[in-house]
């Protein structure tokens, strides 16, 4: 492997293709990002109730996170200490126990050790129960949002989102908040996770080109971006927080890829809305409310807000990542449009969707080309309105006009490789200014 | 079999002659399909009332029956006509780039099974499916299921009234589903 400063260079506007491809960054990527990072889990509207619980990973880590009797939270690993089977075989649902079909050991919801067979008669009672719990991580959730880290020395989840929280709290902080609506979809794609995450958390450009044949059938506002012939860097912008998280923004577009009766009555319930969450997060705020978003929390849990689908990217080894999406909501939205919000949801960015397809392949691609030994030597280039980056009094991290632009990928390329040299937490950068601002 | 088994009783299996004419119907609309003849399943094949689904089971243990939280059934496909006209009209735009070159798919229909449904002149019908994708010069997948069909008769033709799809893999191995089964 290569040094990072080799990997990504120019204020993470080159990347070496090979950190798309090779084993060996993959497992340093494993270590220092994914083993480190606060990872998305699910919501609390999932799992609400005591003894409800999900399966999902930490990275290639297969973990349980559980509703407890306090109605606190608890994530541990899903592997018996015994032999190391997994102790759930479900995706989820509703649990007293875990219990490993191996030997029988039996766990509870909070990854305590309560029972094992033949205790007295096999272990003559000299067994140190407690010791054998399943491993725990730590857990925290902001405004609902259930994330978890296996790092000790990892910052409070609110410390880690950083300035991305203050902007997520313009549809988070909606009266009665947000929920998520699965069970999630599920598939496979090959290629590398960072694929997908660079592309939600700025990758505007792709929009008008890739998905044309979605543009065109869907209408809408977005639709005069079909062949990239039109567009209006006032229409939006892009941010990127030192903590390597990002977005872009569309103005007023929160219901743009919502076509025809749900998009009229999404757009209704935003401007019936919006005085209340002027009101709550200010005026700047509410505007980004009113905007159509796409994001990345890094590592790699994106969403666009507005379509309202909620992804994570789990990776399962340097070309292939499982995703799982699921629909996001307001709470207080009626059932109705909640309803037309999944529907579209899916027929956009699910497994079937319009969108979706278009992406899958370019994913796909943009990793196996790298199959090439000649090609891998080479670089990749994110250059886009390098230099236009700047500070605004009023907004967190670096904001750069202009929703198609590479700013925020930059940013998240800028954070990976600082984690990758192993940074202690207390040591990474806390302000957004590039290398060569500083 | 007897002429009498062509007789309507609703969930009584249907004749040889319905039963052939069923099997017939599946088979000509998968090759519709193979042969990318979109407009063809829209126009001659399918009712305008069709609802077409392709709901996600989650992987459950058997005795945990409780719906938790939020969750629902989340369908891949819950097209109405007009939906399923609109994802024709996108292969027609000539911009979607991941069809071309074209992506040649096979669809296999077994396991046929059909009965008298409660409406006169319906049937419903069961069958296994294998659907195979080949993209590129090596890029395939191949897909199994199964698919509850109900068919109606209209002008002594049958056509699909609806369809529900059920995926046998939980985490689709697959880019993406947007093929129609």
């Amino acid at each position: 492997m290569k040094a990072i400063k080799q990997l990504i260079q120019q204020d993470g506007a080159i990347q070496d293709r090979s950190i798309y491809w090779d084993e060996d960054v993959y497992q340093k990527e494993m270590e220092h990002i994914f083993a480190r990072c606060w990872l998305f889990l699910t919501h609390d509207s999932v799992i609400p109730e005591t003894g409800d619980y999900q399966v999902t990973t930490m990275g290639e880590d297969n973990v349980i996170v559980a509703r407890q009797k306090d109605g606190g939270l608890k994530a541990f690993l899903n592997s018996c200490t015994h032999r190391g089977n997994y102790v759930c075989f479900s995706e989820g649902g509703h649990a007293r126990s875990f219990v490993c079909p191996y030997h029988g050991w039996a766990f509870g919801i909070d990854g305590e050790l309560d029972d094992v067979p033949l205790e007295e008669q096999a272990y003559f009672n000299d067994i140190d129960k407690k010791a054998l719990g399943l491993r725990q991580a730590r857990v925290e959730s902001y405004k609902g949002f259930i994330f978890a880290t296996f790092d000790e020395k990892a910052p409070s989840l609110t410390d880690y989102l950083g300035g991305m929280a203050w902007y997520m709290d313009s549809f988070m902080d909606v009266p009665g908040g947000m929920e998520l609506i699965g069970p999630p979809m599920k598939s496979i794609l090959n290629c590398n996770w960072k694929n997908p995450s660079e592309n939600f958390v700025g990758d505007g450009y792709h929009v008008g080109w890739a998905h044309a044949s979605a543009l065109q059938i869907a209408g809408g506002a977005l639709e005069k971006m079909k062949g990239l012939n039109d567009y209006d860097p006032a229409s939006g912008l892009q941010v990127t927080v030192p903590e390597g998280h990002g977005f872009g923004v569309i103005w007023d577009a929160a219901a743009a890829l919502h076509p025809g009766p749900p998009g009229v009555v999404y757009q209704k319930w935003l401007d019936q809305r919006s005085p209340a969450v002027r009101e709550i997060v200010g005026e700047t705020r509410e505007k980004f409310y009113n905007g159509h978003w796409d994001a990345t929390i890094f590592p790699n849990c994106s969403f666009l807000y507005g379509t309202n689908t909620f992804k994570v990217w789990q990776p399962r080894g340097p070309r292939e990542i499982e995703v799982f999406t699921w629909t996001l909501v307001e709470k207080e939205m009626p059932e109705e449009l909640k309803q037309m919000i999944h529907a579209d949801n899916m027929l956009t960015f699910g497994t079937a969707g319009i969108l979706e397809s278009d992406d899958g392949e370019n994913f796909e691609n943009c990793t196996n080309s790298n199959r090439g030994y000649s090609t891998r030597q080479g670089s990749l280039y994110l250059g886009m309105a390098k230099g236009r980056e700047r500070t605004d009094p009023e907004m967190p991290g670096l904001v750069s006009d202009g929703w198609v632009n590479e700013t925020s990928t930059r940013g998240m390329y800028r954070r990976w490789a600082e984690l990758m040299q192993g940074t202690p937490w207390d040591a990474l950068s806390k302000t957004a200014k590039t290398d060569s601002q500083a | 079999m007897s002429a009498e088994n062509n007789q309507h009783v609703a969930g009584k299996a249907v004749n040889h002659i319905i039963h052939f004419e069923v099997a017939q119907f599946l088979t000509r609309e998968a090759r519709a399909l193979d042969e990318e003849r979109y407009h063809e399943w829209l126009d001659q094949m399918i009712t305008k009332d069709i609802s077409y689904q392709l709901p996600t089971e989650e992987v459950r243990y058997r005795r945990d029956k409780k719906v938790i939280g939020t969750a629902q059934t989340t369908y891949l496909y819950n097209d109405s006509y007009e939906v399923l006209c609109m994802r024709v009209a996108r292969f027609d735009t000539g911009l979607l780039w991941a069809e071309d070159p074209p992506i040649r798919i096979r669809r296999y229909i077994t396991n046929v099974d059909a009965e008298w449904a409660d409406a006169p002149d319906e049937v419903e019908v069961w069958s296994n499916f294998i659907v195979y994708r080949s993209r590129g010069q090596r890029d395939d997948s191949t897909m199994y299921g199964r698919r509850k069909d109900r068919l109606r008769k209209v002008d002594g033709e049958w056509r699909l009234a609806a369809r529900v799809i059920t995926l046998d893999q939980r985490v689709i191995l697959d880019k993406n589903v947007h093929c129609f089964f």
